[in-house]
C-alpha cells in the first residue's frame, strides 16, 4: 500500500491554476525529489499535502486514510513532518527550547500546566541526542536569531525529525547554503534510516541526484515527466524546461 | 535584547557538575532574594506606614495581578487585547451581585462562583474572537480581533448600564461589604490587605508555573511562529482559546478583589478606560519579563496618587506622558531594565 497518494489535486488561486490535476503515489521508504522551475507549483503542492492549503478539488490519502480535510497538526500526529523553504524557526527562543518544543509537539503532556518544561529530563535527553546529531549541541543556549544561516538551516531540518515522522517533507533543504554545507545536508538526508520516507523539493541537482531514487518534474502545475535519476539526467524535456533550452533563450526574445 | 526567557533557558540542560551548581546558585540569588524580600516587605509594611499607604499597596497588588493576567495572553501567547476589563468587570460585578442580590455572603464561595462565571463569559466571547475575527496564523487581519476585544468591553459595560435592577445601571453597584471569610471572621480594611496579599501571591505563583510549564512554552512558541507550531503538531487554536480563558479568570480575580476593595463596581470597570490600565501596565512593564506588569502597577498607583494631588484636573495626562517617555527611552519596558540592573548588582556581589 502506498504511504502517500494524491488523486487529481487542483489548486486555484483566483484565476490562476497553480496545481493542475496532480496524482502521485509514494511507497514506504522511497526517496522522491520534486523539481521544476519557479512557479511550477511545488510548494503549493507541499502545502496541500501538509494541510496549510485545502485543494480546490482532489484528495490526499496518507496511510490509506483520506486526510484531505485534516488539520495541519492532525497530519503531524499521523506521522507527517515538514521543513520550510523560508527558514521558519522560533527566533526569540534558544536552540534547546526550539528542539524541546518540536519534541513536545506530538508527545503527551503538551497541555501540562504543572511541570516545568525545561526540567523535563526525558525530553532534554532526546533533545541532546538530536542536537548532537546535527552538531548544534554546543550552541544550545544561543538564541536562534543569533545563529549563522547555515546553522539555522540545520535546525530547520532537525525540527521535523523531532517527531520521528514516517513521511518527511523537505522544502528546499539546501536553499541558500554554501556547496560544503549543502553536501553536508545531502549526506545527512541520505543517512536517515530506511523507515523514513522522504519527499523533497530541490533545485540543487547534487542534492537531488545524491538522495533521490525517483525524480518528478513539475511544470505549470502538472507532472511533465518522472523517472530515476539516470532517466531524468538523460531526458531532453527536463533540459528544456528546467535548465532552459537555447531555443527559448535566443528564439523568443 | 536580554530578557528572562533567555535567562531561564540558560539554567537547565547543563550536563551537570560545577557549572550547573553555579548557575543554580546564581538563579537563586536572581529570583529567590527579590521574591522573598519583596514578600516580607509587603507583609511588614502596614506596621510602619499610615493606612492610606497600605491601601495604595493593596491597589498595587490588585492592578499587578490585572496586568499579569493580560501579559499571560499578550506577552506569552502573543495575543493583544484592548478589552481585558471585560473580565475584570465581569468578575467584580458577579461578586457584587451575588452578595447584594443573591445573598451569598461567604467570600470563598462568592470568589469561586464569580470566577466560574468569568470563565463562562470568556469562553463565550472567545468563540467569535478566535473563530470569526481571529488572530495569529491564518487570520485575515489582527486589527479585527483588536476591534472585537474593544467591542466586548463596551458591550458588557452597556449591558451593565441597561440591566439596572441587577447592576444598578449607570451608577453601578455600591455597598459591597467587607469579605466574610467564614467561621464568623470578617476582614477589616487592614486585614483585607493580607487577604489580597495571599491571593495575589498564590496567583502570581500559579501564573509563573503556567508560563514555565509545557503549556506555557507552547504559548511562547505560538507567539514566535504559529505556523511552525501547527506543523509540529500543536493545536494552536486550542492554546489560544484556553489562554484567553485563563487570562480572563485571573483578570476576573483581580476584579473580584477590586470590588471588595472599593466596595463599588461601575460600568466603566468593564470598559476601555479600565482596559487601558492593563494595557498600560503591560506596555510599561514589558511583555518579555514575567514580573514586568507588577513593577508597572507600583508605578501606576504611585503616579496616580501623586498626580491626583499635584495636578488634580489633568492627572491622566501624566500617564500619557509616562507612556510616551517609556516607549522612547525603554522600548522593551521597565521590567527589562530592572532585570538588567539586578543582574549587574548580583554579578558585582558574586
Amino acid at each position: 500500500m502506498a504511504l502517500l497518494e494524491t488523486n487529481r489535486i487542483f489548486v486555484h488561486f483566483g484565476g490562476l491554476a497553480a496545481v493542475k490535476g496532480l496524482s502521485l503515489s509514494i511507497e514506504p521508504g522511497e526517496r522522491v525529489a520534486l523539481i521544476g522551475p519557479n512557479g511550477a507549483g511545488k510548494t503549493t503542492f507541499f502545502n496541500v499535502l501538509t494541510g496549510q492549503i485545502r485543494p480546490s478539488s482532489g484528495s490526499v490519502h496518507f496511510k490509506g486514510m483520506d486526510i484531505t480535510n485534516h488539520s495541519v497538526y492532525a497530519r503531524t500526529h499521523m506521522g507527517m513532518a515538514r521543513s520550510f523553504q523560508i527558514t521558519s524557526l522560533f527566533p526569540n527562543l534558544s536552540v534547546m527550547v526550539n528542539v524541546l518544543i518540536a519534541l513536545q509537539g506530538i508527545r503527551r503532556g503538551r497541555y501540562d500546566l504543572r511541570r516545568y518544561f525545561l526540567k523535563d529530563k526525558e525530553l532534554v535527553a532526546i533533545a541532546q541526542e538530536l542536537l548532537e546529531s546535527v552538531a548544534l549541541w554546543d550552541l544550545r543556549d544561543e538564541k536562534v536569531s543569533s545563529l549563522a544561516y547555515g546553522q539555522q538551516r540545520k535546525l530547520e531540518i532537525a525540527l521535523p525529525l523531532a517527531s520521528s515522522p514516517d513521511l518527511l517533507l523537505l522544502d528546499e533543504p539546501s536553499c541558500g547554503l554554501t556547496p560544503a554545507e549543502s553536501s553536508d545536508i545531502t549526506s545527512r538526508i541520505r543517512d536517515l534510516g530506511p523507515k523514513i520516507t522522504v519527499l523533497m523539493i530541490a533545485h540543487d541537482m547534487d542534492l537531488v541526484f545524491g538522495v533521490a531514487e525517483r525524480v518528478i518534474l513539475l511544470h505549470y502545475g502538472e507532472i511533465a515527466c518522472e523517472g530515476t535519476c539516470e532517466e531524468i539526467r538523460a531526458n531532453q524535456m527536463v533540459k528544456e524546461i528546467y535548465m532552459g533550452s537555447r531555443k527559448s533563450v535566443t528564439g523568443t526574445w | 535584547m536580554e530578557d528572562d526567557r533567555v535567562l531561564e533557558v540558560n539554567t537547565p540542560a547543563g550536563p551537570g557538575g560545577k557549572a550547573t551548581a553555579a548557575r543554580a546558585a546564581r538563579s537563586l540569588s536572581l529570583t529567590a532574594i527579590p521574591v522573598v524580600g519583596i514578600g516580607l516587605l509587603i507583609l511588614v509594611l502596614p506596621l510602619f506606614v499610615p493606612t492610606f499607604i497600605s491601601s495604595l499597596v493593596t491597589k498595587m497588588m490588585i492592578y499587578g495581578l490585572f496586568g499579569l493576567s493580560l501579559n499571560l495572553l499578550w506577552g506569552y501567547g502573543g495575543i493583544p487585547s484592548f478589552g481585558h476589563a471585560a473580565f475584570f468587570g465581569t468578575g467584580g460585578y458577579a461578586a457584587g451581585i451575588m452578595i447584594l442580590k443573591a445573598g451569598i455572603s461567604n467570600f470563598w464561595l462568592n470568589l469561586v462562583l464569580a470566577l466560574l462565571f468569568t470563565a463562562v463569559i470568556a469562553a463565550i466571547l472567545g468563540i467569535p474572537a478566535f473563530r470569526v475575527f481571529g488572530v495569529g496564523a491564518g487570520a485575515t487581519n489582527p486589527i479585527y480581533f483588536l476591534l472585537a476585544t474593544i467591542a466586548f468591553g463596551e458591550l458588557l459595560s452597556r449591558m451593565a448600564v441597561a440591566l439596572r435592577p441587577l447592576t444598578g445601571g449607570s451608577t453601578g453597584i455600591s455597598g459591597i461589604p467587607e469579605p466574610d471569610l467564614g467561621f464568623g471572621f470578617r476582614t477589616t480594611a487592614s486585614t483585607y490587605y493580607y487577604l489580597v496579599f495571599v491571593i495575589v501571591a498564590v496567583s502570581v505563583y500559579l501564573m509563573y508555573r503556567i508560563v514555565n510549564s509545557h503549556y506555557g512554552y507552547a504559548l511562547r512558541g505560538i507567539h514566535d511562529n504559529e505556523r511552525r507550531m501547527q506543523a509540529l503538531g500543536y493545536n494552536t487554536w486550542l492554546y489560544k482559546y484556553t489562554s484567553w480563558i485563563l487570562a480572563g479568570v485571573f483578570g476576573g480575580l483581580a476584579g473580584v478583589l477590586f470590588a471588595y476593595f472599593g466596595g463599588t463596581m461601575v460600568p466603566n470597570n468593564l470598559a476601555m478606560i479600565t482596559s487601558d490600565i492593563a494595557f498600560w501596565l503591560v506596555i510599561i512593564g514589558s511583555t518579555t519579563v514575567f514580573f514586568g506588569p507588577l513593577l508597572a502597577a507600583v508605578l501606576f498607583v504611585g503616579i496616580e496618587y501623586f498626580a491626583s494631588i499635584y495636578l488634580p484636573a489633568r492627572w491622566p495626562l501624566i500617564f500619557g506622558a509616562v507612556m510616551v517617555a517609556t516607549i522612547m527611552l525603554m522600548p522593551n519596558g521597565v521590567g527589562v531594565e530592572v532585570l538588567k540592573l539586578w543582574k549587574r548588582v548580583t554579578r558585582g556581589a558574586a
